[in-house]
């Protein structure tokens, strides 16, 4: 049980921060499918910088420095460029498979994946028994994500920033006719998911394991995705619904060392995306009610902004 | 008609500065620019058999594609076509290596629609819960696509598992030869016949029935749809059916012609190019004809480059990418700049 | 506090802009408008839909951009289109749309609003509510400051809009249409706050609709016309009604006004549309309807009238089969349709003219001959060959156009390229075409002009008196009574009046406010 609960929190943190990032993208009313592709670059740079420079700091300090590039990039293309915001995220998650499977081949010569070096510190040391263990393995993100969950609900729901940032997503005209430029505030929401996806892959190369490998965030990117819409679009919620993911992952872990000969692996991988797709499910009856509530304000919606 | 040619033209330079932009990596990653293009020229056309190979990997990208162009006529993103072609090419060999003995003609006949029908069912349920209760169908989409990967990935290394088989990763057994139509080259009279029918006929059905022309409306507007009594949920429920349908024969025309295996994880990147395919086509039949056959012609070029130079095959997902990024941006607004906003309407 | 003044022409005006142009495409939305208004008094701005009353008051307000002119509030020049700057300078409007984000509660919808800089960037709930409290009451809004704004009353959205444009501290108040939703009572509390507020100093800019409203209120009065300011401001004790309503309509169209109802015809008459004690059941959006009676037979225009959101939306779309009928039953035709779907019921000749033009009535990115054979895609023909012909398709729409004078390019350029004016009539050329029986018409002259009223108006005429019936819904109530035969009034979801000409402003006002019971 232990277990079951430390694997929870290293299968979850990664999620919980790309999540968050989700949250900020959502409330700014972008639909940000780029989440998976930024949480990758995130992974491979702060291996491929922290590599060279043998140092894991300024690994994450160029994955957030990449990722904010690649997020203002989307933003342009998105915004005054006017591209369609599911489409062009899908090709930022592609950007960044491809990208990082290229650069991995390009940089390192090699195929598949890379180990490192490097590694996040692990503040809790010298357990050696039991579950302990995996406590001790947890990296100093797994246990700050509560501080960066809980900054994020402070930015976003008692905050100045926050307030236009929501009035941005859910109503542009709100928040130009009191001053507040939409177009801004977008960029300044997807700036700070970008630099939280950076967290999220290097928590998961450098922080869960040591290495990079092609493809290793599998999907987790969209799952994150599906944890805002099934947190409510709520820092907290999401970061909760993070944590229902990382649980079910780690009893996907757990089952497929205990009773893999009973039940195929894949059943168990598919897990995740049942739930997911409940999910999205659930969450939609949840936001069609509140948008019904609104749609006698969508009617007097200006056009687009 | 010239908003259309504009179209045109735009699509085109933002597919060709996608192109610009990868081979700016390529170069600063240190590649020979040159020796890849010429690589991309020969492996997609003039090489021995090149021509063959583009147009075997347009064929998936095609029927794929045209499944996305039915999905968005109607307003709707079907991004699951991987999972859809998987599930397809995966209850075609069920059909095959459980009915070995039968008659040859029959065998594909049911296989073809058993893979039809399981891609209908892998799109049908995401279209359910889009039309019925409002749920995202980009997600649900997406999430049938990995789960559709998953049973690939089982049937392959378990109950379909080729006992004999080496290699690394795990491979069904063959269907027999009789049902092959195609040889391994997976391009054959028949199956250009039956690719070309389909897309005529997906032709027709766009754009010369009242169904088709429902399907734009409720695509374009379904509130002013509905108020015309046009059955909203019907039309988008056959939209998910056709797109699925679509993907699922895609995948029994894989398993019939140029597989006659089926190995986990093949052909990973088709459904997402599939999905660039029909937005480089501009979501219009004839256009995604073309663009299938060009990026058809790019994945038998990245096959073929490792002759030429060493260059990693994730360069083409990296381009698909970045293709992608760009070709849905609209250049009204890269022109428009500033000034008033047509749409704000005087007061 | 500054004391109203008497003596106000020599002050620096409160709002002065000069030669501002505005366009939009093809369109000249403003032309040369030169405006000054004197400050501490309230000024209206009147003129027909599409005079640029809305566009004017948002360039001033700086959320538009003008392509030429310039904007100076309080002897400051404003740079263009920045609504910061405005604000500062002491200006602020409030929308004809509502402006509050409906997620938000009151208190945070206010720091929203606030263009202050004292503020800290973080927050405590209770502290920000604290802060909201006074200045709420004060200036007579809601009191409970953690409601989410989407829970609010019109009303009560509506002195919120007001409370919010004045949190910065604001001198100047620009108010864009500000009675378009609100019942008649509800106005008049409007405007004793409006003077209220002038009395403490605040100059107003009001725009409005209705003559009636500006006499209540208004102390100077300007009139657009065509994007130009074609009178004043003047003191409203110099112009005459006539003179306002003639620089409104201008000179030429004056001779083509009808007043007065037709006669109805005393033909043999059959009943096209019954509902018979029908409720729907309440959404979160729309009043459920209860116990809906109403009758329309063939040769008669009735008339629904009612305060907006009073279930009127809800009536329409349960006639058309959009939402569920939970009790009672509707005939059509003499036959029952109650639990018909939409198609059958508009293949027994019910046709439409929805609230909505753009959004319900055509799509815009969609061609106009698609736009035109809309109805053609309703219903199965299973005999019929599949394929059909698309110039077929093209001719008779573009055939149907003509004859209703749409004016177009091609059949093939998108809806969204037509004016409002002719996208109504591409609506009725569609919904007017042989084989109707029913027409619901729903606010079917709202934002139209003078010449397009008119021309929807006969219309509707000329379709009673070849036989169909009307079932015309409006929030226009002089519509109402020059078109209606009969005339019912919709309050909370019922039907609670019905009249028959002669109508008496008076009551029928009554009766939709819910004063008559």
């Amino acid at each position: 049980m232990e277990q079951i609960l430390a694997t929870t929190l290293r299968s979850a943190a990664p999620l919980v921060l790309v999540a968050t990032a989700g949250v900020f993208a959502f409330r700014a009313g972008i639909f940000h499918l780029g989440l998976e592709g930024l949480m990758i670059t995130g992974a491979f740079t702060t291996v491929a910088v922290g590599d060279a420079t043998g140092s894991v700091e300024l690994g994450i300090l160029a994955a957030v420095g990449v990722n904010l590039v690649l997020s203002a990039l989307y933003w342009w293309v998105i915004g005054p460029l006017g591209a369609n915001v599911i489409i062009a995220g899908l090709g930022l998650t592609s950007i960044g498979l491809g990208g990082t499977a290229f650069a991995l081949g390009a940089i390192f010569d090699k195929r598949g994946s890379i180990f490192t070096d490097v590694v996040l510190p692990r503040p809790v040391r010298g357990i050696t028994s039991g579950a302990g263990v995996i406590v001790s393995e947890l990296s100093i993100l797994v246990w700050i994500t509560p501080l960066i969950v809980l900054t994020a609900w402070v930015v976003l729901r008692r905050s100045r920033f926050g307030l236009r940032l929501a009035a941005v997503g859910e109503y542009p005209f709100a928040a130009r006719s009191v001053g507040v430029n939409p177009s801004i505030v977008r960029l300044q929401a997807l700036l700070i998911a970008g630099a939280l996806c950076a967290l999220g892959g290097a928590e998961l190369s450098v922080g869960a394991l040591r290495n990079f490998t092609e493809n290793m965030t599998n999907g987790r990117g969209f799952i994150a995705f599906v944890a805002v819409i099934f947190g409510a679009w709520h820092p907290i919620g999401a970061a909760l619904a993070g944590l229902f993911f990382g649980f079910a992952d780690a009893i996907g872990i757990q089952s497929q060392i205990n009773i893999t000969e009973r039940v195929p692996r894949e059943f168990v991988l598919m897990i995740p995306f049942v739930i997911t797709i409940f999910a999205v499910w659930l969450g939609g009856l949840w936001r069609r009610r509140s948008l019904e509530a609104e749609a006698g304000y969508a009617e007097l919606r200006e056009p687009d902004y | 008609m010239t908003g259309s040619l504009q179209r045109v033209a735009s699509t085109v330079v933002l597919v060709v500065v996608s192109l610009l932009l990868t081979a700016l990596i390529l170069w600063a990653s240190g590649y020979p620019v040159g020796d890849v293009f010429s690589g991309i020229i020969q492996g997609a056309v003039t090489a021995t058999g090149a021509s063959t190979s583009t147009i075997r990997w347009a064929i998936p990208l095609l029927l794929i594609g045209l499944g996305v162009v039915v999905g968005f006529r109607a307003g709707f993103f079907n991004i699951g076509g991987q999972g859809q072609f998987y599930i397809g090419a995966c209850c075609a060999l069920a059909v095959s290596l459980g009915w070995r003995e039968g008659p040859a003609p029959l065998v594909i006949l049911c296989g073809t629609l058993a893979a039809i029908g399981a891609g209908t069912a892998w799109s049908l349920l995401p279209g359910y819960l889009r039309v019925r209760f409002g749920t995202d169908e980009v997600l649900t989409t997406l999430m049938m696509s990995f789960i559709g990967a998953l049973v690939l990935q089982y049937l392959t290394a378990g109950p379909m598992r080729n006992p004999s088989g080496t290699g690394q990763t795990a491979a069904s057994e063959r269907i027999p030869d009789s049902f092959r139509i195609t040889d391994s080259s997976g391009v054959s009279a028949t199956v250009l016949v039956l690719v070309g029918g389909v897309a005529v006929l997906v032709w027709l059905l766009l754009e010369r029935t009242r169904f088709g022309l429902s399907m734009t409306l409720v695509g374009r507007n379904p509130t002013m749809a509905r108020w015309q009594g046009i059955d909203v949920r019907r039309v988008g429920l056959a939209a998910f059916a056709l797109s699925g349908a679509l993907a699922g024969l895609a995948g029994a025309v894989e398993l019939y012609g140029p597989g006659a295996r089926l190995v986990t994880g093949f052909s990973p990147e088709v459904g997402f190019t599939a999905v660039v395919v029909a937005l480089v086509g501009l979501l219009t039949v004839g256009g995604t004809v073309v663009a299938a056959i060009l990026f058809g012609g790019l994945q038998s070029a990245i096959l073929f480059l490792p002759i030429v130079t060493d260059l990693p095959p994730p360069a083409l997902v990296l381009l698909h990418g970045m293709v992608a990024f760009l070709v849905t941006i609209k250049f009204k607004a890269v022109w428009r700049r500033t000034g008033p906003e047509a749409k704000a309407a005087a007061g | 506090m500054t004391a109203p003044s008497d003596s106000a022409s020599a002050e620096t005006p409160a709002v002065r802009c000069r030669s501002l142009g505005v366009s939009f495409g093809a369109v000249q939305a403003l032309r040369d408008v030169s405006l000054d208004l004197v400050p501490g008094r309230i000024h209206a701005l009147v003129g027909q839909n599409g005079a640029g009353k809305t566009t004017l008051a948002k360039v001033l307000g700086g959320l538009q951009a003008p392509n030429t002119g310039e904007v100076h509030v309080g002897g400051r020049k404003i740079p263009p289109g920045d609504v910061r700057a405005a604000q500062i300078a002491g200006l602020s409007m409030v929308h004809q749309h509502f402006s509050l984000p409906p997620s938000f509660t009151v208190a945070e919808a206010l720091e929203l609003a606030a263009a202050r800089k004292d503020g800290r960037s973080f927050f405590r709930r209770t502290e920000l509510q604290r802060k909201w409290q006074n200045e709420v009451a004060e200036l007579g809004g809601p009191t409970i400051l953690s409601t989410r704004i989407r829970d609010l009353h019109v009303e009560t959205r509506q002195s919120l809009e007001i409370v919010r444009a004045l949190a910065g501290d604001a001198r100047i108040l620009l108010l864009d249409e500000p009675t378009a939703l609100l019942t008649p009572a509800a106005t008049d509390q409007l405007f004793e706050r409006l003077l209220r507020l002038r009395d403490n100093g605040v100059t107003i800019l009001i725009v409005l609709h209705k003559l009636r409203e500006v006499a209540a209120v208004a102390e100077t009065v300007s009139v657009l016309r065509d994007g130009e300011l074609v009178l004043g401001p003047s003191e409203m004790a110099e112009v005459s009604e006539g003179q306002l309503s003639d620089a409104i309509v201008g000179p030429a169209s004056g001779a083509d006004r009808t007043v007065g109802m037709a006669p109805a015809a005393e033909a043999a008459q059959e009943t096209l549309l019954e509902l018979a004690g029908v409720s729907t059941r309440e959404s979160a959006f729309e009043l459920g309807l209860n116990e809906i009676n109403l009758r329309v037979e063939s040769q008669e225009i009735v008339g629904i009238a009612g305060v907006e959101g009073n279930g009127q939306r809800g009536l329409v779309s349960a006639i058309a089969g959009l939402t569920p009928i939970a009790d009672g039953s509707m005939r059509l035709g003499g036959v029952d349709a109650t639990r018909a779907g939409p198609a059958r019921r508009r293949l027994r000749g019910l046709r439409l003219v929805p609230f909505d033009r753009n959004t319900e009535g055509i799509s815009r990115s969609a061609p106009l001959w698609l736009n035109q054979s809309a109805l053609r895609l309703v219903g199965r023909h299973p005999r019929r060959f599949p394929l059909i012909s698309l110039r077929q398709y093209k001719r008779q729409a573009a055939e149907a156009m003509d004859v209703w004078r749409v004016r177009y390019d091609t059949v093939a350029q998108p809806a969204e390229s037509l004016s409002g004016g002719n996208v109504q009539r591409l609506i009725l050329s569609r919904e007017l075409a042989p084989g109707v029986e029913v027409l619901v018409a729903a606010q079917p002259t709202r934002g139209l002009d003078f010449s397009a009223t008119n021309f929807v108006r006969r219309s509707l005429r000329e379709l009673r008196d070849g036989g169909a019936g009307v079932l015309l819904v409006s929030s226009d109530l002089d519509e109402l009574f020059e078109l209606s035969d009969r005339l019912l009034v919709m309050y909370g979801g019922r039907i609670v009046a019905r009249f028959e000409a002669p109508y008496d402003r008076r009551t029928v006002g009554d009766a939709m406010t819910g004063a008559l019971r």
